[in-house]
């Protein structure tokens, strides 16, 4: 608007309207006339239109990022709120607790109102049959009522005016277990070897997080046993396998030495038996010990079930929390989310190995993409005698940045896992075939997949990086005696470094992404065995791994529990945004310094 | 072997009239095995196959992980279709499928391995139409569903049923589309489908094909004039199963599970566990513990947690001796 102003001459009398003589001549008008007698000659030399159109587009453009955005971060910040647990009595006689998930409106039919004259309700708001008024809409609310293994279900809608009366019990308690999903009930007792030791909610609520601490120490410690003792005493005979199996490779099956190494092996194998015997048995004395102690709760339909202490895996009473509490809930959901293993198909518990495998494949793309893609740029720009092949190959590269994913995957699973994976089988690990060990989808096949799905990326901005080097800086090398590489080395790269980790950053972005191709060549539903681990030989990248977006495809159309998985959706895509913002801020962060010591390095 | 469904389904029958008491709320049969871990189980599980097993395969695995803690698992479920070339190629341990295997695959496997793989029915599903929980609709006919998701109508419909009114749907039904959800080709619930309601019939161009059960589902959910078919596992809150009649002469029969046992709803199926076991040979120690832990107890109760129909205990203890598994 300033531009608009900014040329126009300042009124004075002169400027008036001169058919009307002595008339003040206001400012809107002569703002007006100026406006008028230029558009004339120059509305669209003056260029304000487009200004208009392309700050419109911009605004267009990010009014829909921030949608975007905003709208997964609302939706996935709120999942772990606890909300308050309603308790309802309809009409029909029906009694549930839980928690509201959904509301939304309807408009009753007239067998709505025939169900309801049935239960005697009176406030069933459906015309009468017949009757041409049109019936007002009416609310209803979708309530997670829990209790699966009584109820056969997870959720259940209720309008309004089937409801005789609603509460908000005091005891109301929600338990997340390990198995089963939620549980809504009231606290009544607490049992210590099925001997009743409390009654009364609060001194079952009391007692229940008092033991809280010791369950807790037997789980911690149950884990250990079946994860790093576990896994150590594996390692051990993986070893010794191994061992003989070289010797049956060097000496043959029948030598005197395959022979002694057999009896070690078995030696080995036979005492590590005895070992697993002995964690066995620690491990079922730890699940005895916690077994002992159970809590009786009782559903608002009047029914009693008998919780394992154990399996519990956080309790609240809903109804009684301060927003401080609240806060506490909601981090250790979060908490959980981010460190857990996945529980129940995946449903619930965490996602750690998803975080784990998306990181740790998008960095092995990076390591595998960079070098690749920085030494082709290389040649085509500092060695390649520019000419018809050149340019066919450059046609080729960017060609290849719009060639689907799916089919990278196709490709991937054809030459790496089929062709590349199953040779090394042959070569190496003949001795588990025909239970493929490299010759199937793995971490390190979907990297390298990954990696030239990437590669043109890299080319591209290798290429532009290159060719921002000044020439005379190049002559300059060169006169004073430097070879071509050495000036590559020395002089080109360090100054293009900055534009060559912007393609490894874009690159990334696309990686962390991606998630077509990785169902073809290794990302699965449920691999909790993480590809770098605790036993030997500590990198497994032949695994099969979790990934954040295959996880989101997998929560979003195929969870068994849709109404539950859906905020998850929202969490989990927030998860996964937030992790490539923070691979792509580490990285620029890296570019940030790289660039200033080259600043630094200047005369 | 491999039974026909039919018989399948009369030994459920059979089984269940000595256990008779299944109410509305599923109970796994009392007379099933407790499983009890033994030693010298570990090694690695792929399981590869049925989109709608696929939430059942893990359940199971993480059930039996906590029996065996070093044995790895790999879960994949991008349809029954993968399974058989899974097996044949041996990238997988198990092949889950939610259809009985083709005489085609079959062969495939055959040329290979020299015997047929052995299919076990782990479980019963009912295929069960859905629609949206605002839909006043009563019941339908197997015609009917032809005549709305075929363009072949071989159950012999006269015409294409497009519009909710030609369902006997009054008000401000009666003149809205039929919005029509299905899933994709490689899915053994699309096979089925085809096979047992369609008559080997081709799909109407209209349905929308979806990647999992379960937007199948969510897409009904959000559409109030939708239908489509999934297993009864998947089901939610905002979608009802239709009753359904086999001939149109009986009244409708609605997807409980007593009826699915009875076998008088129309759509009850095996969920099958496909393994490579060679006849007369014995299976190695996981594979082995993996199928009497699916047979036992713990593994029906699991079934019961992801929406499915366990199975009568000497079901179960049919299937364990077809492959030569003693329960214990």
């Amino acid at each position: 608007m300033s531009r608009v102003a900014e040329p126009t001459p300042p009124t004075g009398p002169a400027s008036g309207i001169p058919g009307v003589p002595g008339a003040p001549a206001t400012p809107a008008q002569s703002i007006y006339r100026t406006s008028r007698g230029r558009a004339k000659t120059s509305l669209f030399a003056h260029g304000e239109p487009m200004v208009w159109l392309t700050g419109g587009a911009l605004a267009l453009a990010i009014f829909m990022i921030l949608g975007l955005l905003s709208l997964i971060f609302v939706q996935g910040m709120k999942t772990f709120w606890p909300a308050p647990v309603v308790q309802v009595r309809t009409h029909a006689g029906a009694t549930m607790m839980g928690e509201v998930t959904r509301v939304d409106h309807f408009v009753p039919t007239a067998q709505n109102y025939i169900d309801g004259a049935k239960t005697g309700n009176a406030a069933a708001p459906a015309t009468q049959p017949g009757s041409t008024e049109a019936p007002a809409p009416v609310r209803r609310r979708l309530i997670r009522t829990g209790n699966f293994e009584l109820t056969n279900t997870h959720y259940t809608w209720v309008s309004d005016f089937e409801i005789a009366e609603e509460t908000l019990p005091a005891w109301a308690m929600v338990v997340e277990r390990t198995t089963w999903g939620r549980f809504y009930g009231v606290p009544e007792a607490f049992l210590v070897d099925g001997k009743v030791e409390t009654t009364g909610a609060e001194e079952t609520w009391k007692r229940m997080k008092g033991v809280r601490a010791e369950l807790e120490a037997r789980l911690d410690a149950r884990h250990v046993l079946e994860t790093d003792e576990i896994g150590r005493v594996n390692g051990a005979i993986e070893a010794a396998r191994l061992a003989l199996h070289g010797v049956e490779l060097r000496e043959g099956a029948s030598s005197p030495a395959y022979a002694a190494e057999k009896t070690h092996f078995d030696d080995i194998k036979k005492r590590s038996n005895d070992e697993f015997a002995a964690i066995t048995v620690r491990i079922n004395d730890l699940n005895r010990d916690n077994d002992r102690y159970k809590v009786v709760m009782r559903t608002a339909a009047g029914q009693e079930a008998r919780l394992v202490a154990a399996e519990i895996v956080r309790a609240y009473p809903a109804n009684q929390l301060s927003f401080l509490q609240k806060v506490g809930v909601y981090l250790s959901r979060w908490w959980e989310f981010l460190w857990d293993e996945p529980r129940e198909a995946n449903s619930e518990g965490g996602v750690f190995p998803a975080i784990f495998g998306t990181i740790v494949m998008t960095l092995l793309m990076s390591v595998a993409v960079v070098p690749l893609g920085v030494l082709a740029a290389l040649y085509l720009r500092e060695y390649a005698r520019a000419g018809l092949i050149v340019s066919m190959v450059r046609i080729a590269v960017n060609n290849l940045a719009g060639v689907p994913s799916i089919v990278f995957g196709v490709f991937g699973l054809g030459f790496f896992c089929y062709i590349i994976g199953a040779g090394i089988d042959q070569v190496l690990f003949e001795t588990s075939l025909p239970n493929p060990t490299f010759g199937k989808g793995g971490l390190l096949w979907a990297s390298f997949t990954l990696a030239l799905l990437t590669l043109p990326v890299v080319i591209v901005a290798t290429e532009e990086a290159l060719a921002a080097v000044p020439g005379s800086m190049r002559e300059g090398s060169y006169a004073c005696g430097a070879s071509k590489w050495q000036t590559i080395h020395r002089i080109v790269l360090p100054r293009a470094l900055p534009g060559i980790m912007t393609g490894m950053i874009l690159a990334m972005a696309r990686g962390a992404g991606e998630v077509a191709p990785l169902m073809l060549v290794g990302a699965v539903k449920l691999a909790p065995e993480l590809p770098i681990d605790a036993t030997g030989p500590f990198i497994h990248p032949q695994r099969s791994f979790m990934h954040l977006g295959f996880h989101i495809f997998d929560l979003a159309f195929q969870s068994p529990n849709s109404e539950a998985a859906k905020p998850m959706v929202f969490t989990t895509t927030l998860l996964l945004i937030a992790l490539v913002a923070a691979l792509n801020i580490t990285a620029i962060w890296i570019r940030t310094r790289l660039r200033r010591k080259f600043v630094n390095n200047q005369f | 072997m491999l039974r026909s469904a039919a018989t399948w389904m009369m030994t459920v029958v059979a089984g269940l009239s000595a256990v008779t008491a299944v109410q509305a709320e599923v109970k796994v049969d009392a007379k099933l095995p407790e499983y009890k871990a033994v030693e010298g189980v570990s090694g690695n599980i792929k399981s590869i196959g049925s989109d709608t097993m696929n939430n059942l395969m893990t359940l199971w695995a993480e059930g039996f992980k906590k029996a065996y803690p070093s044995v790895q698992v790999e879960i994949e479920g991008k349809g029954s279709a993968t399974a058989p070339p899974a097996l044949i190629e041996g990238t997988a341990t198990f092949g889950p499928m939610s259809r009985e295997m083709k005489a085609k695959e079959i062969d495939d496997f055959e040329k290979k391995f020299g015997y047929k793989p052995t299919g076990l029915g782990t479980s019963i599903d009912m295929l069960a139409i859905y629609v949206h929980k605002d839909n006043p609709i009563k019941g339908l006919t197997l015609a009917q569903i032809d005549a709305i998701f075929s363009k072949t109508r071989k159950r012999g419909g006269a015409e294409a049923i497009t519009k909710w009114g030609q369902l006997g749907l009054t008000g401000e039904w009666a003149d809205k589309p039929i919005s029509l959800y299905g899933r994709n080709s490689a899915s053994g619930t699309y096979g089925y489908f085809k096979e047992h309601v369609l008559g080997k019939g081709d799909f109407s161009d209209s349905v929308k094909e979806q990647p999992g059960s379960s937007s199948v589902v969510q897409g009904i959910a959000s559409d109030k004039y939708g239908i489509g078919y999934s297993g009864i596992g998947y089901k939610t809150a905002d979608v009802l199963a239709v009753a359904l009649s086999a001939d149109g002469k009986t009244t409708p029969v609605t997807a409980e599970p007593k009826n699915g046992y009875s076998g008088e709803y129309p759509l009850s199926r095996f969920l099958y566990l496909y393994v490579n076991a060679k006849p007369g040979a014995k299976l190695d120690p996981l594979r082995q513990e993996f199928i009497r832990y699916v047979f036992s107890k713990q593994g029906q109760e699991v079934v019961v947690k992801d929406g499915y129909l366990p199975l009568p205990a000497d079901v179960a203890k049919e299937n364990l001796k077809a492959i030569g598994v003693e329960s214990k």
